[in-house]
């Protein structure tokens, strides 16, 4: 290849030549033998340029000497452009990493698991212990010792399943169930400890109602109980605001609405401002702001006695709130059927 | 209650909007279920606001029990019925006495301790249009003038009333007794029921003319003819309406009213309001007095309740002139005293029995809004949870990190699901008394059947690949346990575009109830097992190896079934929806006799050995018949005396084929050895190679390949 003189002129059209031969290479290869016959230490245009600033006159070295460096510098900020951004060769045994890898299998915990995963650490950190009880009761346990004796007409609220058979760990002759609400274990563990007491007891529960969109004959609750001297609602109100906070939004709010249930006076239902529209009214609150969650209230003084305890000298604050209605809400689930559907579909929406 | 709010502003002035009224007593104690707006369709404001009424407060199943509340939500004067003449709710002034015209005797004052009749002489017709608009509003349906003006005062004043035919009343008089033996009677509905001896009546001088408190009879009914009629306001015991209400499966107006616990005190109070209300719309007057039976005069009960326990259990001190202004207004009589009240509660207000019960009024009324959030003082550290939870916990994680997804299924399950996965020697099922559905009408005595169905549920969906666990109680006549089950059916190994997929076997379940027992500390042992439910030959049953003394003290016994795994019977499968020639693999374990049977395992380490370890591989030739863990025995047996320490062995290849005789099979075992304290010589292993295989040779008379 002819090599024009060292000048200016010479020096842009010899960096628009190797631009062109540089976009009309088409492998690896081809590129970088158009770079050598430019850049090359032998035989190469710089390298001959080069040669002639050592053979030139005085006078002349230091243009073309100036020249030559433009052109070197030209040529080798092109290069650098051109194999920064030119797909690179596979090297020999290289992979497709674009194709799936083999990923390891990893199962998922069922949402009510993860919701009452939450719950429990929620309440430890509170210092609450996790207790746990039997499903199948007594009715004592489960009805007279909570201060709903036999004709009550508390009792029809929760429609109960009652067993053939007599089983459990029972202490006396009343007929069996399934227990309707884990408020049976607050007597259990009353029974068997002193206060101060703290606990929270997840569990499965029954109620005598068809499978429907929003209703199930069995569903999981998770009681809370704490009792001591100087318990008060105002202690109740402040465990189940920090609760809310950490369970649903730093901003909520808790409302207590009064309420009855037999075993706890006052009772109150509890509820919780609605996360989403923050109490402005939206979908998921019905427009009210707020969202029911559970019911509430302070031990009642024949909850004690029932147990043995000095209802004078204790007080104690109790709660229960439904799992599926926590679940229902945080993850938007329209039918309560998906969680014992047990659809694959569903479950892996769901972290593990 | 639906209340009419017209119908409350009669008792109390309130200006306030429906919906602020509803919304004010919603935050105390009165859930909305609905308001109409607007009923009259002429903007005249009036509306009917329904509210759920609790259990503990039958009072307010009446406009005058809600009036009250209302009048002390907003600090109103309450304006109760009265005999005076300008009065909006009038009573017709009438004395108590003898009647001429009707004998009353008490025979069961236990179930009825007061019993109050009064005679009218009627014409009887319909009622004016506003008491007509004003019970359809209230959800009753007129029908006369005397039966609209019984269900008036119920609604009105929260007292249900009968009013009898007296023509149609034998002798003239009225008998409150329990049914005779065979005694039946015809309802206003028109059915006739048998009563049983318990069943409080009323009858005439012959026969029950009613069921006390449920529902009057046929014979004695009002009808347009009816000139003379006696009214009927009584008290029945709760206990006895809701036992005869139940038993009849009839549940009126009236019974839900008297079951929870009318007002004691309002029998004569009733009639006078019936009788202002018939001379009102000119319907009838009065025949003589009330004839008023009381065994026993309802006594107001007296409660104290202290300032200091109202502040203590609030966690708010209530000012004493918020207290009192509260307790006043509800109809209370509060006197104040050195450390708090004296109260005496009104007889309609059957729920205020102790001071926690003032408490709650106060506060409720107070606002719970005010209440400041505290946090409960801490005294002792929490203790350890519940020892199943992190245990639980644990199970759950090896399972999920094992490809498994977590089940819940219901603790019920169906008889004939229950029938099919019933073992070689069965446990009596327990049968849920009055189940709401076949469904659900048996105690579930394995997690099986209803990961089963999950299973099934999901290959109906067109997942081929289904992994599933359950953990969850279990019931059976000595108690409830705690157990996990898996199921498996589909890939052995996840579907990869480099090779073929592996279908799930029997060494894939068994794998995950080996890692669960290993993680969990428990020794255990697989033997095979013959149930009805699982494919014989793929199925074992998981049983405790041999105790150590770290055994917890009340383990099971070393060979005690700790759980089972094995194929599903292709008959139970297919019964359950599932393809028949699916292989589903399931296992249970008794999670709570695993726990027992734990080996504490020592936290501290072991040192890691400083001496290089050599690995010998030994082929051998064997019967088929013959269980690995034979030979494993015998190998572990003879590596016991050998020079080199043996320190593991593996099972790497199993082949059967060309070069092995039928009913042989070659296995291939990789030996380790290694010593703690030295580098092992050639001779040493040579050595203790030909020692193994000798006893492999004398024992099983296996040949070296």
């Amino acid at each position: 290849m002819s090599t024009p003189q060292p000048s200016p002129e010479s020096v842009a059209a010899l960096v628009a030549q190797f631009e062109t031969e540089l976009a009309q290479a088409r492998t690896a290869r081809d590129a970088q033998s158009v770079r050598d016959r430019y850049l090359g230490r032998k035989n190469s245009v710089v390298a001959s340029w080069m040669q002639l600033v050592a053979s030139a006159p005085v006078d002349e070295k230091k243009n073309i000497g100036r020249y030559a460096n433009e052109l070197k510098q030209a040529v080798e900020a092109r290069w650098t452009r051109y194999s920064e951004s030119a797909p690179d060769a596979a090297p020999a045994g290289a992979v497709d990493v674009t194709l799936p890898g083999r990923v390891p299998a990893l199962g998922h915990r069922h949402p009510l698991t993860v919701v009452r995963d939450r719950l429990e650490e929620i309440f430890v950190r509170m210092g609450f212990t996790v207790v746990e009880g039997p499903e199948a009761e007594d009715e004592w346990h489960c009805f007279d010792a909570l201060n709903m004796p036999a004709d009550h007409p508390a009792r029809d609220m929760q429609d109960t399943l009652y067993l053939a058979t007599p089983i459990t760990y029972s202490d006396n002759d009343r007929r069996t169930l399934l227990r309707t609400h884990t408020s049976s274990m607050q007597i259990r563990h009353l029974q068997a400890h002193q206060p101060p007491i703290r606990i929270v007891v997840p569990g499965r529960v029954y109620r005598r109602d068809d499978l429907d969109l929003t209703h199930s004959p069995a569903f999981g609750q998770i009681e809370g109980l704490a009792v001591g001297e100087g318990v008060s609602l105002a202690d109740l109100k402040g465990t189940l605001l920090a609760f809310a906070q950490q369970m649903f939004s730093p901003t909520s709010r808790i409302r207590f609405r009064p309420s009855f249930f037999p075993y706890t006076e006052p009772s109150a239902e509890i509820d919780l401002s609605c996360w989403q529209c923050d109490g402005a009214g939206c979908a998921m609150c019905k427009k009210t702001g707020w969202i029911e969650l559970g019911g509430c209230g302070m031990v009642h003084p024949a909850v004690f006695e029932a147990v043995g305890y000095d209802a004078e000298r204790y007080t104690g604050f109790a709660w229960g709130i439904g799992i599926e209605r926590v679940a229902i809400l945080r993850y938007q689930v329209e039918d309560i059927r998906l969680f014992y559907e047990n659809d694959l579909r569903f479950l892996e929406q769901f972290p593990y | 209650m639906r209340l009419v709010t017209s119908w409350l502003r009669e008792f109390v002035d309130v200006k306030a909007s429906a919906d602020d009224i509803a919304a004010t007593l919603g935050l105390r104690g009165f859930e909305v279920a609905s308001i109409e707006p607007d009923i009259n369709h002429n903007g005249d404001g009036d509306a009917v606001i329904d509210f759920e009424i609790t259990a503990n407060r039958p009072d307010c199943l009446s406009v005058l029990g809600l009036a009250r509340e209302v009048a002390t939500a907003y600090d109103l004067p309450i304006m109760l019925p009265s005999a005076d003449a300008g009065a909006k709710s009038r009573l017709a002034t009438l004395p108590a006495g003898t009647s001429e015209w009707l004998k009353v005797t008490l025979e069961d004052e236990d179930l009825c301790p007061r019993y109050a009749a009064a005679i009218a002489e009627v014409t009887i017709g319909s009622s004016p249009a506003w008491m007509a608009a004003r019970l359809q509003a209230a959800g009753v349906r007129p029908i006369s003038t005397l039966v609209d003006i019984t269900n008036y005062v119920n609604l009105e004043i929260g007292q249900p009333m009968h009013a009898f035919d007296l023509a149609k009343l034998a002798g003239a008089e009225i008998r409150v007794r329990r049914a005779k033996p065979g005694e039946t009677i015809t309802t206003l509905d028109g059915v006739h029921r048998k009563l049983e001896p318990d069943m409080l009546v009323i009858a005439d001088r012959d026969r029950a003319q009613a069921i006390a408190g449920v529902m009057g009879g046929a014979a004695s009914e009002v009808s347009a003819e009816t000139t003379l009629v006696a009214f009927e306001s009584a008290y029945f015991t709760p206990a006895s309406v809701r036992r005869t209400s139940k038993r009849l499966g009839l549940k009126t107006e009236a019974s839900s009213r008297f079951e929870r616990g009318a007002d004691p005190g309002a029998q004569a109070l009733a009639i006078q309001r019936a009788v202002a209300l018939m001379e009102q719309i000119t319907t009838g007057r009065p025949l003589g007095p009330i004839v008023d039976c009381a065994a026993r005069q309802a006594e107001p009960k007296r409660v104290h309740l202290r300032r200091a326990r109202l502040a203590l259990l609030l966690g708010v001190a209530v000012p004493d002139a918020d207290v009192e202004r509260i307790l006043r207004s509800l109809g209370l009589e509060v006197t104040r005293t050195a450390d708090g009240w004296d109260a005496i509660a009104p007889t309609f207000r059957v729920d205020l029995l102790r001071e926690v019960d003032l408490i709650e009024e106060a506060g409720r009324h107070y606002g719970f809004d005010k209440l400041t959030a505290t946090f409960p003082v801490m005294t002792q550290p929490a203790p350890a949870p519940d020892a199943r939870i992190p245990r639980d916990q644990t199970v759950r994680r090896v399972l999920t990190a094992a490809g498994l997804s977590e089940a819940v299924t219901f603790g019920f399950i169906e008889a004939k699901a229950s029938e099919l996965f019933v073992a070689t020697t069965p446990v009596p099922a327990i049968a849920v008394a009055n189940p709401l559905s076949g469904k659900f009408d048996t105690l579930r005595p394995s997690l099986l059947p209803g990961l089963v169905d999950a299973v099934a549920h999901n290959r109906r969906h067109g997942r081929r690949d289904v992994r599933l666990f359950e953990i969850g109680a279990r019931f059976a006549p000595d108690g409830e346990t705690r157990g996990v089950a898996i199921a498996w059916t589909g890939g052995g190994s996840a579907e990869h575009w480099s090779a073929a997929t592996r279908e799930v076997d029997f060494f894939d379940a068994k794998g995950v109830a080996e890692q669960l027992c290993g993680v969990l500390d428990v020794p255990v042992r697989f033997k095979p097992l013959r149930e009805p439910f699982l494919v014989a030959g793929l199925a074992a049953s998981i049983v405790a190896a041999q105790a150590t003394s770290r055994t917890v003290a009340d383990g099971p016994e070393p060979g005690a079934v700790i759980g089972l795994v094995g194929q599903l019977a292709p008959a139970v499968a297919d019964a359950r929806g599932l393809p028949r020639q699916d292989p589903v693999f399931v296992a249970e374990l008794n999670l709570d006799r695993l726990e027992r049977a734990r080996v504490a395992a020592s936290d501290a380490t072991r040192p890691l050995p400083r001496h290089p370890f050599v690995i010998r591989d030994l082929s051998i030739v064997v019967p088929d018949a013959l269980p690995a863990e034979i030979i494993r025995g015998t190998i572990h047996a003879a590596g016991r005396e050998t020079a080199a320490p043996l320190t593991a062995t593996s099972f790497f290849d199993r082949y059967q084929g060309k070069g092995v005789p039928p009913g042989a099979v070659s296995l291939s075992v990789r030996l380790t050895f290694q010593a703690l304290d030295r580098t092992l010589t050639d001779a040493e292993i040579q050595q203790s190679v030909d020692t193994i295989l000798a006893a492999l040779v004398r024992e099983h008379g296996a040949q070296q390949r």
